[in-house]
């Protein structure tokens, strides 16, 4: 096995076919393990991954927590409320502290785009990208493609629609990013003010403001959550009227194929971007996502770390 | 490592003397080969050196009129133990600058005792008064848009008991980079400040749509997923300030244009009579949006930086008369404002040291030498009613800055003044640079 050829976990732009293809065939064999009665590896043991989070979040930080135990890893969590961050220190002053504990790892979500570059840069430990800004979140995309090939057998030539808030979205920039990079089709799809402005940089992918368009050919469909900040900032009328115009209902998927599968990186408002029935139906795939984020975040820890530990597995 | 001396700026009768050699000098028209400048004790160009005159090889280097800056912050007294006025006038003595518009963001000059106190720093930090710092006022009490600053009296300035000026008064009314204020305070400010006769500077950026925004609304702040600021938020801003102008017929000078829509404006509302001034910052000139890819806060500047499009319209008002000046625009940022990510920075960069090797060369191939110079000399010094920086054919003091244009120079923090290096071109090379100037009577070599 070859090693990674990115040293950080940024974003997906700019990485290679060969790193995304190496990073979720792993992920496949730490999805098997963790079917296995005994769910835990001595990968990363001895290592230690600091969770540093300046923005809540529950499910991807228990995620990336419990991938970290799986593979053996001292881990540590550290948020914003209870950290010295709040006393005025800065960012750099922080991650030296942190460093100077002797970790390994962080992984790292922040309000800010590009903070995982800058402490990167900053630093001598590897950092991973927990979600960065609107700008990346890496790992939920890689966990989305993991599961679209565990559902669909490939990303080649298929068709993803993601449809919401594409403008403020992370993940839909991740995606799109990774997915081209491994031959999928994606559609964006949302409100004009909930969508990018200048495409120009984003010209791989097809832009629909229709919804029944963006889906109609659709082998996978990424919701994505609503903030209801949107509607304070007056970007949209109503919850009710996206539901309407955007929201996948039964209706919607009256003309789409039948083996579509329904995506969500949580968590979902139901009846806003996602009907119930939907969510809990047959096409959807949301919890299989969740599982497989503990997988996705154990192959890039384990791979970044230098892979020392493959024959573990 | 380079050391400069503390210059004890404009001590008349204790000047240097120096005699320049092989160099190239500017003759109002155009640069002439000289075998030899001599300028004496007195800050004057003489035929005959004095005794005991410094000499210098130039090495067919320009020697041309020092610059003078537009858009000064020396961020003090905020924080005047970090980056002092003195550090400020360091800045300005390393980069050949013999004036500056001075005006401050961080505490804005609103009433006559702030006048006073700026005034009164330069001073004591060596700066006299024949170094020609001029100061903007702002119209509204801390740059709050609620109440008017007393305009009359910072533009009259103070004098002493025989009648003798102490400060003199501001040459202009504005209020830092704030956005502009809402329509009715707009208008009241305009009207009471057309009392003084003075002009309104203003950076054109609508409050709303600039929003939370720290860069340009373009491809890049969209592919990066960051909070932008469009174009239309600069030109909106500025079509109400046209009108408002017309309306009130008062005159306006745009601060750091960064688009050519608003040129547009500028030029049809010339056309209609309006008596408006227009400058473009030094990096909206060297950069564009391009440079946010690799995410450093070294490009966080407020207005951003927009597309290369975008530039190349600001180099079109360059080159059609539509910009009047080229603004520095200095704002040091101290080094714990800088370790953070791009968003949480503090937008600014400094930019006196090293502005002329930086955009000489490609300004001067581009309008001719006469319109650089004058777009750096003597057209900023004309907006702040200063004295220009030296006369030819007269028999004044000269202030003169050395450049060595075909001398590429690698930019290093040492090269800042007051260790504050905030700017995107450290760490560049720059295809010229600076090797002397003769400023208020006293002769520094880089």
């Amino acid at each position: 096995m070859s090693a990674l050829e990115i040293k950080h976990l940024f974003g997906l732009r700019g990485v290679s076919k060969h790193d995304i293809r190496m990073i979720l065939d792993n992920a496949k064999q730490f999805r098997e393990i963790l079917e296995r009665p005994v769910k835990k590896v001595p990968s990363l043991r001895g290592m230690t991954v600091v969770n540093l989070f300046f923005e809540n979040s529950t499910r991807t930080r228990t995620s990336f927590e419990l991938a970290e135990k799986r593979l053996s890893a001292d881990t540590v969590n550290f948020t914003s409320s209870n950290s010295s961050v709040k006393k005025g220190e800065t960012l750099v002053d922080t991650l030296k502290n942190i460093e100077a504990m002797k970790i390994d790892i962080v992984v790292v979500r922040h309000k800010g785009t590009g903070v995982p570059k800058f402490l990167a840069e900053n630093s001598n430990a590897i950092i991973v990208n927990a979600g960065d800004g609107a700008h990346e979140h890496p790992t939920q995309a890689l966990l989305d493609m993991l599961t679209i090939e565990e559902k669909l057998g490939t990303l080649e030539g298929k068709n993803i629609t993601i449809v919401g808030d594409i403008r403020h979205s992370r993940v839909a920039r991740s995606n799109l990013w990774g997915m081209t990079t491994m031959g999928a089709h994606v559609t964006l799809c949302g409100p004009s003010t909930l969508m990018p402005r200048n495409t120009d940089l984003m010209d791989k992918v097809t832009w629909e403001s229709d919804v029944k368009k963006a889906v109609a050919n659709a082998d996978a469909i990424i919701a994505l959550r609503l903030q209801k900040e949107r509607m304070d900032d007056a970007l949209l009328p109503s919850m009710r009227e996206y539901r309407n115009t955007f929201g996948i209902t039964e209706e919607l998927l009256e003309n789409v194929k039948d083996k579509v599968i329904i995506m969500h990186p949580g968590p979902i408002n139901r009846g806003v971007e996602l009907d119930s029935d939907i969510a809990d139906g047959k096409h959807s795939v949301i919890l299989d996502q969740v599982t497989n984020g503990v997988a996705v975040r154990m192959a890039v820890l384990f791979l970044l770390a230098g892979g020392r530990a493959n024959e573990d597995v | 490592m380079k050391t400069y001396k503390n210059y004890g700026y404009g001590l008349m009768g204790n000047t240097d003397s120096v005699v320049l050699k092989n160099l190239k000098l500017w003759n109002g028209r155009k640069f002439e080969q000289r075998e030899t400048l001599a300028i004496n004790s007195c800050g004057r160009i003489v035929d005959a050196p004095e005794e005991g005159s410094k000499e210098f090889d130039c090495k067919g280097a320009l020697v041309m009129p020092a610059l003078f800056g537009l858009g000064l912050d020396f961020m003090a007294p905020l924080r005047d133990d970090v980056y002092t006025f003195g550090d400020g006038l360091d800045a300005m003595h390393r980069g050949g600058f013999y004036g500056g518009l001075y005006e401050s963001v961080a505490n804005p000059i609103d009433d006559i005792e702030k006048l006073s106190a700026a005034a009164k720093r330069l001073v004591q930090n060596g700066c006299y008064s024949d170094l020609e710092i001029k100061f903007l006022g702002a119209y509204s009490q801390e740059f709050g848009s609620n109440s008017l600053s007393e305009m009359v009296e910072l533009s009259q300035g103070l004098t002493d008991s025989f009648g003798k000026s102490i400060v003199d008064g501001v040459v202009g009314f504005g209020d830092g980079n704030a956005p502009i204020p809402h329509s009715r305070f707009l208008r009241l400010a305009m009207e009471y400040g057309k009392m003084t006769g003075k002009r309104f500077f203003f950076q054109p950026m609508d409050k709303t749509l600039r929003n939370s925004g720290c860069v340009h609304e373009g491809a890049y702040s969209d592919m990066l997923g960051m909070k932008a600021i469009p174009r239309v938020a600069e030109t909106i801003a500025a079509y109400t300030i046209l009108e408002m102008a017309r309306f009130l017929q008062v005159p306006v000078h745009f601060k750091q244009v960064t688009c050519g829509e608003t040129l547009d404006l500028i030029r049809t509302a010339r056309k209609n009579g309006l008596d408006v001034t227009c400058d473009v910052g030094l990096y909206h000139l060297l950069l564009d949006d391009s440079c946010l890819e690799t995410l450093d806060s070294c490009y966080h500047l407020i207005p951003p930086v927009r597309s290369a499009k975008d530039c190349e319209a600001l180099w079109t008002g360059i080159e059609d008369g539509t910009v009047n000046a080229i603004s520095m625009n200095h704002t040091p940022v101290l080094r714990q404002d800088t370790l953070v990510n791009f968003e949480d920075s503090v937008p600014g960069a400094v930019s006196l040291e090293i502005a002329l090797p930086a955009i000489w060369n490609k300004l001067s191939a581009r309008v001719g030498e006469a319109r650089a110079i004058e777009l750096l000399s003597t057209a900023p010094a004309k907006l702040a009613g200063a004295q220009p920086a030296c006369e030819v054919g007269s028999d004044k003091p000269v202030n003169l800055v050395v450049l060595a244009a075909d001398k590429p120079h690698q930019v290093e923090s040492s090269d800042f003044a007051g260790h504050v290096y905030n700017s995107p071109l450290l760490g560049k090379e720059l295809p010229s640079s600076i090797v002397g100037s003769y400023i208020y009577g006293v002769w520094s070599e880089a």
